[in-house]
């Protein structure tokens, strides 16, 4: 842990452009789609046309005739893979084509490779494939329930017994559906080998979890493979798992010796890169009279695919939101015949708190108050009620507070259907909303160079929440340049490794890994400081870095030119390595605080055709300490537009004979466009987080927290119904 | 701009899968000799290298791939590279002008923040120029209507409006 807090304020914090905008509105950015290498050839995958069975005959002889055609792997052909190592958030899907088992509809059975696309993808529909099939395994009720590694039980107090002491309780059934990821850029890679070295231009989200994977399964030193991301289409957690596709193209590549491209059709893109899973779950809600929470019970059910277990996560914010005794939450999941699940953006807490919120609301009006005084009444700001430790921040309340004044909150009539424009009915509703704390490895280099410029490096991807932009920001601030001095270069694990974007845990992760690396390239500058140096003898945390120069931190009109430093070795260059440190938690005698906020939605429904607009949000966050103001708005923004999406469009069917994808092309799956958005007012409050030097928590998915049950709840304040099921669709609605 | 058809013959055939297109892509003339099933969104990228257009979806539905043909907005992936012979074609690559200046659109999304991960952003901004020329960013109301064809899944809708306006009102 860095000794001295660290001197931000000059650019830290200000809404700069982003550094990566001009290459963005050029088009000159370049994604892995982008990318064109020598000799290259384009590999399409193909999927089974049944939901479980087995392969007994592929026939690939006519298709190797065609035009172009190179290659069709099948599992009688493609190389054999190691075992996959461990991957992050629990298992991972198991290696393609190995066997001529299908446990899922579209899964991959075959890889067609070709001079180019037009021909590949041709090839691939002329594939005959005959089946052993069999019925898929579909209904929840009829699986096994197992439990979630990374979602264990929790219990505390006497949940039973609160039940028995409450005044007014209340109890129902919640759903959540399907919802696909569906990042705008397709996800794929380009994989070219020279010899033992790999090295793949891919869309995921951690380079250095896929370096892993790769080397592992492919019996090659960790070493020799690079993965590179320079720019990456979105991925809201569709890129976290190491999917099958980049195995294929990779194996392709290696047997065929040349490079492959290998990019997936946006139907694939709704069966091989993950989704949110369904869910069903179960709240018990207990309150004395004057709305004192006595007991929470949340138990749910998350689907899970054959081979790959759902990240799961929707009960765990349950037990830290409010202060109450009793709580228990209990979650399984049921492996079946589907696709696989991942995590899509604020995973668990998207689906976990549509139901807590909507019980809250039900519970609300059961008691006869006003639902932001009864979150008021019971929200935890001092302490975690599961730990009894303090947070190292909490600023709930606040964004309560702050968000229901700029609603105008107090001047809501609480009986349903009692606020009217016209024809239309209106709907005022809120929701509170936690997301958890996450801080992952992460580790950075920062060079400072004889010119008085810097450079910033690691492998760390920006997925398009803006880490080139605040990570410029902070360094500039931390070396004392203008941000156009400091290059920032991200997205390649030949650079210091890094934490994935996702979980919302990489901002803070690297912020601090550059903090650190800074203190020790300080250390490193110190070293060239000779005895007779006005710098001499001080330690790393005594001097800053300033226009070019080491200062004294105490009094920076003694200062030494970096120029001057470096020359006197010859040296051109001096970097600093750093890692994230974090605090001992025990010693640290507090929580880590994730983000927390607070949602105000008016929706107008027009009765007789069931028309439902989103006509207001006010968001309020409290996300510690802003890195960029505009860049943390668009975040927001952006996980609103993600939680009208779910709360009104998104829903993935599956088809109940087979297990196929039944909507799975954008004409068909609907999101959120932008007539369905209206104007989103951002608000931040806090203050900067305890936790570790940077101040900051992750912003990413906080946003989207808590969007969709101020939707149902301003819907049943509109109408009178309560929406316990996603999406919020016209049927619902009309009168 | 007006639209018009090519009065061009038809293009050549070399064999059963390959055609010879003539076409202006961004000011200056292209000749590709392509697959008769190549998109004009997959001759642009691959055979003009102009990989500013992006590939979301393959079916017309996400606009990321929007294009101008002969000042209209089209979804190039819906379009033969064939179909555009004889007729002009504007990429976001052609949006700077000769003296390498970015559009006032694009300078307006940039301050505006209109734009998270960018791939969607080509598509905007093409779709956004063409909304100009129509005269369809009368109010806020029209822009978000007008632009519902580009779908962006970073959700960055309320900062394009913001451009969008912004550029109308300078008069762009």
């Amino acid at each position: 842990m860095t000794a001295t807090k660290p001197d931000l304020g000059t650019w830290v914090g200000k809404g700069i452009d982003r550094v990566d905008g001009p290459h963005k509105v050029t088009g000159t950015a370049p994604y892995a789609s982008d990318v064109t290498l020598p000799g290259m050839v384009h590999a399409v995958v193909v999927t089974s046309t049944v939901g479980a069975g087995t392969i007994t005959k592929i026939d690939t002889s006519a298709l190797l005739t065609l035009p172009g055609v190179r290659a069709v792997f099948t599992h009688e052909n493609f190389p054999r893979l190691n075992p996959s190592p461990d991957v992050l958030f629990g298992e991972a899907p198991t290696a393609p084509l190995q066997d001529g088992r299908i446990t899922f509809h579209g899964q991959e059975v075959a890889l067609v490779v070709a001079d180019t696309s037009q021909e590949a993808t041709e090839a691939a529909r002329l594939i005959e494939i005959t089946y052993a099939a069999e019925a898929p395994l579909l209904d929840p009720a009829a699986g096994q329930p197992e439990p979630l590694p990374l979602s264990p039980d929790t219990s505390r107090g006497d949940t039973e017994a609160g039940w028995a002491a409450a005044d007014v309780r209340i109890g129902a059934t919640y759903r959540t559906p399907e919802n696909t990821n569906n990042p705008l850029g397709l996800m794929g890679c380009v994989a070219a080998w020279d010899g033992d070295h790999l090295e793949i231009h891919d869309t995921t989200q951690g380079t250095i979890a896929l370096r892993k994977t790769l080397a592992a399964m492919f019996g090659v030193p960790e070493s020799g493979v690079r993965v590179r991301v320079p720019y990456l289409g979105g991925g809201f957690g569709a890129g976290l798992n190491q999917w099958p596709y980049k195995l294929l193209a990779a194996g392709a590549a290696r047997e065929l010796g040349r490079p492959v491209k290998l990019m997936l059709t946006r139907p694939q893109m709704f069966r091989l890169v993950g989704h949110r899973p369904d869910t069903e779950q179960q709240v018990r809600l207990g309150a004395t009279r004057d709305g004192t929470l006595t007991m929470i019970e949340h138990r749910a059910t998350v689907l899970s695919s054959i081979d790959f277990l759902a990240v799961g996560l929707i009960t765990s914010g349950t037990g830290h939101l409010y202060a109450c005794p009793n709580v228990a939450t209990v979650e399984r999941t049921v492996r079946l015949n589907r696709r696989y699940p991942t995590s899509m953006r604020a995973p668990g807490e998207a689906e976990g708190n549509w139901a807590i919120e909507t019980a809250m609301d039900e519970l609300a009006y059961e008691l006869g108050m006003d639902p932001l005084e009864l979150r008021l009444r019971n929200l935890a700001t001092d302490l975690d009620p599961a730990s009894g430790k303090p947070w190292s921040s909490n600023g709930v309340i606040e964004c309560c507070r702050v968000g229901a004044e700029l609603f105008g909150w107090s001047r809501r009539d609480p009986r349903p259907s009692s606020m009217r424009e016209g024809d239309l009915l209106l709907g005022w509703g809120m929701a509170a909303a936690g997301f958890f704390a996450y801080l992952p490895m992460s580790q950075a280099r920062v060079t400072v160079y004889a010119d008085g410029t810097a450079a910033v490096r690691s492998a760390a991807t920006d997925i398009g929440t803006g880490t080139y932009t605040v990570i410029t920001q902070l360094a500039a601030d931390l070396l004392g340049l203008h941000p156009q001095q400091v290059d920032c270069r991200l997205g390649d694990s030949d650079m210091p490794a890094s934490a994935q974007s996702g979980g919302s845990g990489l901002a803070s992760s690297l912020s601090n890994a550059v903090i650190d690396a800074v203190s020790h390239l300080q250390g490193e500058l110190l070293t060239l400081a000779g005895a007779d140096s006005p710098l001499h003898g001080l330690g790393p945390d005594d001097v800053v870095c300033r226009d070019g120069a080491l200062c004294r931190r105490d009094d920076p009109s003694v200062r030494v030119p970096i120029a001057d430093l470096l020359a006197g070795q010859g040296l051109v260059e001096m970097s600093g390595d750093g890692r994230l440190r974090p605090p001992d938690a025990a010693a640290a005698g507090m929580v880590h605080a994730g983000a927390y906020g607070a949602r105000f939605v008016e929706v107008a429904i027009d009765p007789m055709i069931g028309r439902l607009r989103v006509r207001r949000v006010v968001s309020v966050t409290d996300g510690g300490r802003i890195l960029n103001r505009k860049l943390a708005r668009s975040q927001i923004l952006g996980a609103t537009v993600g939680g009208i999406g779910q709360a009104l469009f998104e829903d993935t069917l599956t088809d109940p004979g087979t297990g196929r994808v039944a909507n799975g092309t954008f004409g068909d799956y609907l999101v959120a466009v932008s007539a369905d958005v209206p104007d989103v007012e951002v608000v931040f409050v806090g203050e900067p987080d305890r936790y570790t030097p940077s101040g900051t928590k992750g912003i990413g998915e906080i946003g989207l927290v808590g969007v969709a049950a101020a939707i149902g709840n301003a819907v049943h304040h509109a109408t009178g119904r309560r929406m316990r099921d996603l999406p919020i669709t016209v049927d619902q609605l009309m009168m | 701009m007006k639209t018009t058809r090519s009065t061009a013959p038809a293009p050549t055939a070399q064999d059963e899968y390959t055609v010879d297109v003539f076409t202006v892509v961004n000011g200056a003339p292209v000749q590709w000799r392509v697959d008769t099933r190549t998109t004009l969104l997959e001759a642009l990228r691959d055979s003009s290298g102009l990989t500013g257009t992006k590939r979301g979806c393959d079916q017309g539905a996400c606009g990321a791939c929007t294009v101008h043909v002969d000042g209209a907005r089209v979804v190039s992936c819906l379009m033969l590279a064939a179909q555009v012979d004889g007729r002009q074609v504007t990429t976001v690559e052609g949006l700077i002008d000769e003296e390498g200046r970015l559009h006032p659109l694009q300078e307006a999304f940039v301050r505006h923040d209109a734009f998270q991960c960018g791939f969607c952003t080509p598509g905007q901004l093409m779709s956004a120029v063409c909304l100009l020329r129509e005269g369809r960013a009368g109010s806020d109301a029209e822009i978000r209507e007008y632009m519902s064809g580009n779908l962006c899944r970073c959700g960055a809708y309320d900062n394009i409006v913001a451009a969008v306006r912004e550029a109308a009102g300078g008069g762009a």
